[in-house]
């Protein structure tokens, strides 16, 4: 299969998040590999997905899961080698999968061999690739990110005696980006793997690139102007790849990352996913439309990205401290469970494993404006182990049957690199791909379903969105349009059943067509159009004018 | 509106947009434009404060106003598509309105507020007045929160009054209603106070709704049908109340709101309430009561010529309501003049007395039995401002105790009346 040529792709991408070491050990050493990911590519492209989004799989200490990158320019040795990389990209790319691999580019591991030769002497010509400096009181504006851990942004180097900068974890210190052969050498490492083929960067942590004294040292001016440079490089060089920002950052605040189109592709809304969680839990709709009414407009090729879970903790930074309190108690109620600001859980515990609340869920990423991430295991109702320390409880291998290992490997269980779920509600012999394949009505049936649906129209991935705003506050509808087609969706947020009427008399003349089903729905008439809803049930209908 | 329906289809339509409540806020309104903006954003404040996380409604209920009260309620709505940039709300809040016709009644609105908290399933309710010009947030915290977190079934509330502030609840409807329903509540007939749901479907069941205490009285006898249903209450202080100052009250229709249903609860109760004992306090959160002795101008010497009035031009009405001696010791009063004068506990009580009995007898119209009361009650008045003109907050408030227990010491003479007249 060739890939489309269109340059706005990743509008019409239905993302899946993965991590090469949880999905298939193809070498039986208990850790996944690219040979085994490429093995599973079949299953990813029956499920209908379009793009891939690795995490880091580069060579690295691992005390960050691979955030924290030794070297740049290849792969882990325990995920294979560069050709197995190749081969992979090469068959995604056959099955009409584009691929997204993950680029660090505030920090590198403190075993890099930049950080260790800058370390090594204050004279050394790496010297100033990382910030030092003499006292640990300077940028004192700046928050601490994991609070959890860490008690400031500097930590001591006892080799060359001063402090080094640091926003994450102390062993990743930060490149320094006013260093123009920094900004030239980590352009270098985005051309090595845009040769190869990958179809875009995920950048980490892109709101900390510069530090400047007085400020909070994120979202500087400087950082935007470095990543200008970075796109302009790339549209030169390498037409119709993506860039896609991590920036946990008020809408406000994201906005100057798309920049007049000339920043990044895409942006996480971070803002959103708690909301929908919150906006689920407290039956209503508000929290939902209110955040996206502050969501500012886009340039027209940019696009959100959306996403329910991912392999961090559900963040609440981006919400209020009420709103905080509230989503520990209703969804954390373990303190296990919670983990710096926010909490370590998948989708299905996060939603008590209740089908209908996942479909809804899913409903919603699948049709809001901006491009679906799937977080692996989601798709099945994979659960979580709050036991596991860091976030590695919702990092747990992939389970594709329910045998040795759950399929994922023939190694002995115990040198999985992590433990598999067992208990008996999501453990790998209840919650597996090849029992969910067996059934029609399975969740992994539903969501091939659901994803098929969100493709067939370029409206979802294109359209602009107008909300309906019925009384009834515990509907979500809105209208999303793109050229000649409508589709109009309304979410039910409520465990019960529920009565709406829609003011749809700009649609008056149309007949609605449930796009599930396929069934004909009255004709839009003047006066308010009723619809009954079960609880969390939710509707996507075809506006058609026959 | 629907034949045998108190609720309009739109009101109905507007109920399934708020749909099922854990808190629901009922506020009856009659032209009360200058004073409802700041009571609903009080109301408003309070369950953003004190119930973030509870699924809360007001409810307006109004009586046909020619002002824009209901729009000032509807304003106060939070939702998606209200943006108030001062308040940070979880929660949409609605703000929903209806009207009656017919102008104000207290019972259609409290009936429509509680229709409206069984179909939405409100676990606790709260009435508040609209002509309050002090509402306080805290408000919605001191009588809710015994409701919410506590699990009592009402809560009234205590204020704080002038000593004359109040005078035919301190010499009539707090006593009498404590001596013959044993429960020490110091505002039985409140314009705030909170209630379970459960009282609510209770109370919305009471066959009451077509007659006239369910037109005009309901609010006492909610407290009734809580005391006599073992209920559990409570009080709670909230403080001051001051009102938009309307000129003269209309004495009479006060008593026919209280005393009238206050006399007409014994009837459908007298098992209740003639096998109880001495009375009991109710827990009580906060002050019980708390008197200032501000001085307030009372036209005393109207207040003494109404009532040797009242005594001689209703002598053949009284003499068909109390008993003879009592007749003739009111008359002697009255004779008295000004200076003398004075209605003592003892004469009070025995006329209260005699007047529920004759109430109960139906020795005439009761209506007219309870306007009758209306000039007595004068002299009462009359007697409680010359003896209390100087005293302290103390002395007032012994004065009201000993007041009650001879309402309480005197119970068998009420038994006797309505056992005996004929």
């Amino acid at each position: 299969m060739v890939l489309p040529q269109d340059a706005l792709w990743y509008k019409d991408a239905v993302v899946y998040q993965v991590h090469v070491r949880t999905f298939y050990d193809s070498s039986g050493d208990g850790i996944g590999d690219f040979r085994g990911l490429a093995q599973k590519l079949d299953y990813l492209q029956d499920l209908g997905i379009n793009a891939i989004w690795l995490m880091p799989f580069f060579p690295s200490p691992l005390r960050d899961d691979g955030y924290d990158i030794a070297e740049y320019r290849s792969v882990h040795p325990t995920y294979g080698t560069l050709d197995d990389f190749k081969t992979f990209l090469d068959a995604a790319h056959q099955r009409g999968i584009r691929v997204i691999i993950e680029m660090v580019l505030n920090h590198t591991s403190d075993q890099h061999p930049w950080f260790q030769e800058s370390r090594s002497s204050r004279e050394n010509p790496r010297r100033d690739w990382y910030v030092w400096s003499d006292t640990d009181t300077r940028y004192r504006g700046t928050r601490i990110i994991f609070l959890d851990t860490e008690l400031s942004n500097w930590a001591w180097d006892p080799v060359s005696k001063q402090y080094y900068w640091h926003r994450f974890f102390s062993h990743q210190p930060d490149l320094n980006y006013d260093n123009p052969v920094v900004r030239e050498e980590m352009w270098s490492v985005m051309r090595f793997w845009l040769d190869m083929g990958v179809d875009g960067f995920r950048l980490d942590a892109v709101p900390y690139l510069v530090e400047r004294e007085g400020t909070n040292c994120e979202n500087l001016p400087e950082t935007h102007s470095i990543l200008k440079d970075l796109r302009i490089k790339l549209d030169q060089n390498y037409p119709g790849k993506m860039l896609l920002a991590e920036a946990n950052q008020w809408p406000a605040d994201l906005r100057p990352y798309f920049g007049d189109g000339d920043e990044f592709h895409m942006a996480f809304h971070f803002p959103l996913m708690p909301r929908m969680f919150m906006g689920l839990k407290l039956e209503d709709r508000k929290p939902i439309t209110e955040i996206l009414q502050q969501t500012p407009e886009i340039p027209s090729a940019c696009q959100w990205c959306l996403f329910l879970r991912n392999h961090d903790e559900l963040t609440l930074e981006m919400v209020t401290d009420m709103e905080r309190d509230y989503m520990y108690d209703e969804y954390a109620h373990d303190k296990g469970m919670r983990l710096n600001l926010g909490i370590r859980r998948r989708l299905a515990p996060l939603l008590d494993n209740d089908r209908r609340r996942i479909e809804l869920m899913n409903g919603m990423l699948m049709s809001l404006p901006g491009t679906p991430i799937l977080y692996y295991g989601d798709e099945i109702g994979m659960g979580d182990n709050i036991y596991l320390g860091d976030r590695n409880g919702v990092r747990t291998p992939m389970q594709w049957n329910g045998g040795w290992n759950g399929g994922f490997s023939n190694a002995d269980p115990e040198s999985l690199y992590s433990p598999l779920m067992l208990n008996p509600v999501y453990g790998f012999q209840a919650v597996n791909v090849l029992s969910q394949k067996r059934f029609d009505h399975s969740l992994l049936s539903w969501m091939k379903r659901i994803i098929e649906i969100r493709k067939s129209t370029p409206v979802f991935g294109r359209g602009s969105i107008q909300f309906l705003y019925p009384a009834n506050h515990r509907v979500l509808a809105y209208v999303r349009e793109y050229g000649k087609d409508s589709i109009l969706v309304v979410n039910n947020l409520s465990s019960s059943a529920q009565a709406v009427e829609l003011d749809l008399r700009k649609y008056k003349g149309n007949i609605l067509i449930e796009m599930f089903g396929r069934n004909i729905f009255p004709r839009i008439g003047e006066l308010p159009y009723l619809l009954t809803m079960g609880p969390y049930q939710f509707y996507w209908f075809r506006l058609r004018k026959i | 509106m629907p034949e045998g329906s108190i609720l309009s289809d739109d009101f109905l339509r507007e109920l399934i947009n708020v749909g099922e409540v854990d808190i629901l806020v009922g506020l009856p309104t009659y032209n009360d434009a200058k004073t409802v903006a700041q009571v609903v954003q009080a109301i408003r404040t309070g369950l953003l404060n004190y119930f973030p996380r509870q699924r809360a409604a007001i409810i307006n209920v109004d009586g046909g106003s020619r002002d824009p009260s209901q729009d000032l309620v509807r304003a106060a709505s939070i939702s998606d598509l209200q943006h108030l940039s001062n308040i940070h709300a979880l929660r949409t809040l609605h703000c929903i309105s209806t009207r009656y016709e017919g102008g104000p009644a207290s019972g259609i609105a409290l009936r429509t507020i509680l229709s409206a908290a069984e179909l939405l399933r409100a676990k606790v309710c709260a009435v508040f007045s609209a002509d309050s010009t002090n509402t306080e947030p805290e408000w919605i915290g001191r009588l809710l929160s015994p409701v919410v977190k506590d699990n009592y079934d009402l809560i009234t509330p205590t204020y704080r009054r002038n000593k004359f502030d109040g005078m035919l609840v301190q010499n009539l409807v707090y006593p009498m209603n404590r001596a013959v329903y044993s429960k020490r509540i110091r505002e039985p007939y409140p314009t705030e106070f909170a209630f379970s749901g459960r009282l609510g479907s209770y109370f919305a069941a009471q066959d009451i709704w077509s007659q006239d205490v369910g037109k005009e009285g309901a609010g006492i006898y909610l407290t009734i049908a809580a005391i006599t249903g073992n209920f559990r209450l409570g009080q709670s202080f909230i403080g001051t109340k001051a009102r938009v100052d309307t000129g003269a009250t209309d004495l009479v229709r006060a008593m026919r709101q209280t005393v009238g249903v206050l006399f007409w609860s014994l009837d459908p109760n007298f098992s209740v309430w003639s096998s109880n004992g001495m009375s009991e306090p109710v827990p009580t959160f906060g002050a019980e009561s708390d008197l200032t002795l501000e001085p307030l101008r009372v036209n005393r010497k109207r207040l003494f010529q109404m009532f040797a009035l009242g005594v001689a031009e209703l002598e053949p009405v009284l003499k068909s309501i109390l008993e003879p001696p009592t007749v003739e010791e009111l008359q002697r009063a009255a004779a008295l003049g000004e200076e003398n004068f004075r209605y003592s506990d003892e004469l009070w009580v025995r006329t209260i007395y005699e007047f529920a009995a004759s109430y109960h007898k139906q020795v005439m119209n009761r209506d007219h039995i309870v306007q009758a009361l209306a000039p007595l009650y004068r002299g009462r008045a009359f007697t409680f401002l010359a003896e209390n003109r100087d005293a302290s907050a103390e002395e007032v408030e012994t004065k009201v105790e000993g007041l009650c227990r001879e309402f309480e010491s005197r119970k068998p003479y009420l038994l006797q009346m309505w056992n005996e007249r004929k």
